[in-house]
């Protein structure tokens, strides 16, 4: 399945070619999981990586969606 | 360890020995336990028995990094409750240099009289005439006292608005650079210290009185420690010297919980334009900078110092909670003329939530437009001003909804919330509802747990625990001058180790982790115990009517946790 991937705080840094406007767009196997997602953008889980679709914040074993338009930030605990 | 008591009317300074109440206290414990002993709970906030208490923390003036918070208190005008707010910049660290545990501003100086504090280098104290500075601006006041004083001074400061005794006063702090940029923002302080007739502290950074360190070496090990934590934290070693707080815009939208439009709505449209990453670009383009050292000692760097186009500086230290009052609370998506507000704001002194949503509750009401820019940077004019509506303005959102007759005010206890809507991010309403502080997010700000999917924003389960928890630890955390980007780091077992060790090492202490809670839990009952004192019950740990009642689009949910379970919210 294929989904659209905006990244946010300092994770698009990794990515040299990334423009915000388009995003990445990614292809993950059917049933692929948030996990597997940000593996395959090889974010690891020390960056504090949080994936976000339609307003809600979604688990590591939560499955992805195709088309969704995805959101990955990083934790932040206040301000 | 000495306390300096100043008063006013009398103009008298003493110094004495912390006693033994107040011994290993420091920031927000020192000034809660203080005005509780000695504040009468009833009193006129802005009258002569009010008590201006200010704290730098307990490893403030150590070689520790990041122990820059300076905490100040007495009771607030704006709630009428005990009040702590804390700021960073350089007063913390210039106080513990000079082993000054705490300064208690007592009493009130004749009407039309204005005087500065001045602590030299060697730690001596007198009052100084400060009526050449009546009604001056802060960024005036700080360069002109600069000049006098030299550079190596820090200084507390209010501008027209705690003069006039503004109840949304701030108290700016200044910073690394000399700039009263920093501020002790919320609960009107800068009208408590413009009642005593006080237009400043002044103090020398070149003290060489600190404390003794107990255990030298002891406390050298805690502080690689910690270093060690801090940096390779994501937040505080990565996000944080990258974006600063402002990093929150993104993932506060997406989650549906950033209040805009005095709170109609939780997604703000114009988003990406505000947020931090468009803030870093914008700043680095220019030729400002977007990872700046504010605070003495810092290695986290969250500040910055945002340029206009022609790479001249307009502010430093825009935060997400800035960014969300004078941004997407008015409606604005333009980070030029949020960063003027905010300047305007530090310069005229006052707090910049509470003037953002002031502004916002005068948008809702219909006496501008949202979105309406050159409006909302007169309204903050007009406060400098001092304007009949100025007036009305610079005493925060509830003043406002009482002149427009406005129902929609989103305060508790007279205070503004800040940038997390409860309807949206239940656990931060528990906290809004029942800080003894009024609204305040720095009480006990639930959105890390959410992040980190600890728990369902939108399930009532584990909301009220969450708060509670987060409200214990941050007391504490209020007590060290540690500042909140560095505690974070600590909250593992290894930083919180050697968090305890540094603690330990300082005072000859032997603090068991279990000594952490129980300190929270003191200053909560000390501040709790304030309140009730000064009238308040259960009955005002209460969100405003129309978080219960009207939906919060995206997900269109109410705030839902009942009456009975937030007044669980302190059952220790």
């Amino acid at each position: 399945m294929k989904m659209s991937v905006k990244l946010f705080g300092t994770l698009r840094e990794r990515f040299p070619d990334y423009r915000h406007q388009q995003g990445i767009e990614v292809e993950v196997p059917d049933g692929a999981t948030t996990k597997d997602l940000l593996s395959f953008l090889k974010i690891s889980e020390s960056s504090g990586a949080v994936v976000a679709i339609e307003g809600r914040i979604l688990k590591r074993d939560d499955k992805m969606q195709h088309g969704a338009q995805v959101y990955v930030f990083q934790a932040i605990h206040g301000g | 360890m000495k306390i300096i008591r100043v008063n006013m009317n009398k103009k008298t300074i003493h110094s004495e020995d912390v006693p033994r109440d107040y011994a290993g206290l420091g920031g927000r414990g020192l000034t809660s336990i203080i005005v509780n002993a000695e504040v009468p709970p009833k009193c006129d906030p802005l009258g002569p028995d009010n008590k201006l208490i200010i704290a730098p923390g307990l490893l403030s003036g150590t070689p520790l990094v990041n122990t820059s918070r300076i905490s100040i208190g007495a009771k607030s005008p704006l709630t009428g409750t005990i009040k702590e707010s804390n700021a960073g910049g350089t007063v913390a660290a210039a106080l513990g240099s000079l082993g000054i545990t705490a300064i208690i501003i007592e009493g009130q100086a004749p009407k039309g009289e204005l005087n500065f504090l001045r602590i030299d280098e060697k730690g001596n104290t007198s009052l100084v005439s400060a009526k050449e500075y009546k009604g001056m601006r802060t960024y005036q006041f700080v360069e002109k006292i600069l000049e006098k004083y030299g550079k190596k001074t820090s200084v507390l400061c209010i501008g027209p608005a705690g003069e006039s005794r503004l109840t949304a006063a701030s108290i700016q702090s200044s910073d690394i650079d000399g700039r009263p940029a920093r501020a002790a923002g919320r609960g009107g302080l800068g009208a408590v210290m413009g009642a005593k007739g006080l237009k400043a502290v002044v103090i020398d950074q070149r003290g060489k009185n600190a404390d003794p360190i107990a255990d030298p070496e002891a406390f050298k090990e805690a502080t690689k420690g910690i270093v060690k934590a801090i940096k390779e934290n994501p937040m505080s070693g990565h996000v944080m010297p990258s974006l600063g707080t402002a990093g929150l815009v993104a993932p506060v939208n997406a989650m549906g919980a950033f209040p805009c439009y005095n709170s109609r709505k939780g997604v703000f449209e114009g988003w990406e334009k505000i947020s931090g990453e468009a803030m870093t670009e914008l700043i680095k383009k220019r030729g400002g900078n977007p990872s700046h050292m504010g605070c003495s000692q810092c290695i986290v760097h969250c500040s910055n110092v945002f340029v206009d186009k022609d790479g001249k500086y307009v502010t430093s230290g825009l935060e997400y909670e800035t960014i969300w009052a004078t941004g997407g609370m008015c409606g604005i998506d333009d980070l030029d003329t949020i960063a003027r507000l905010d300047n305007l704001c530090d310069d005229i002194g006052v707090d910049t939530m509470s003037t953002g949503v002031a502004i916002a509750v005068a948008m809702d009401a219909g006496y501008k437009k949202f979105g309406d820019k050159a409006a909302a940077i007169e309204m903050v004019e007009e406060i400098g001003k001092g304007t009949k509506f100025g007036k009305i303005l610079g005493n925060g959102p509830a003043a406002v909804g009482k002149h427009f007759n406005h129902k929609r005010v989103p305060v508790v206890k007279g205070q503004s919330v800040a940038a997390y809507d409860p309807r949206a991010m239940l656990g931060n309403g528990v906290t809004f509802a029942t800080s003894p502080m009024g609204a305040d997010h720095t009480a006990g700000n639930v959105v890390g747990d959410y992040l980190e999917q600890k728990l369902n924003p939108l399930k009532e389960e584990g909301q009220v625990e969450a708060s509670r928890n987060l409200q214990i630890g941050i007391a504490f955390a209020d007590c060290t001058g540690m500042c909140f980007m560095a505690f974070v780091a600590l909250t593992t077992p290894e930083g919180g180790g050697a968090l305890l060790k540094a603690i330990n090492a300082r005072f000859g202490t032997k603090l068991a982790p279990e000594d952490v809670p129980a300190l929270g839990i003191r200053v909560l009952k000390a501040e709790r115990d304030f309140n009730r004192k000064a009238g308040f019950t259960n009955k005002d740990d209460r969100l405003p009517r129309f978080y219960y009642e009207e939906p919060l689009p995206p997900h269109n949910t109410v705030f839902t946790i009942s009456d009975e379970k937030i007044d669980s919210t302190f059952d220790f």
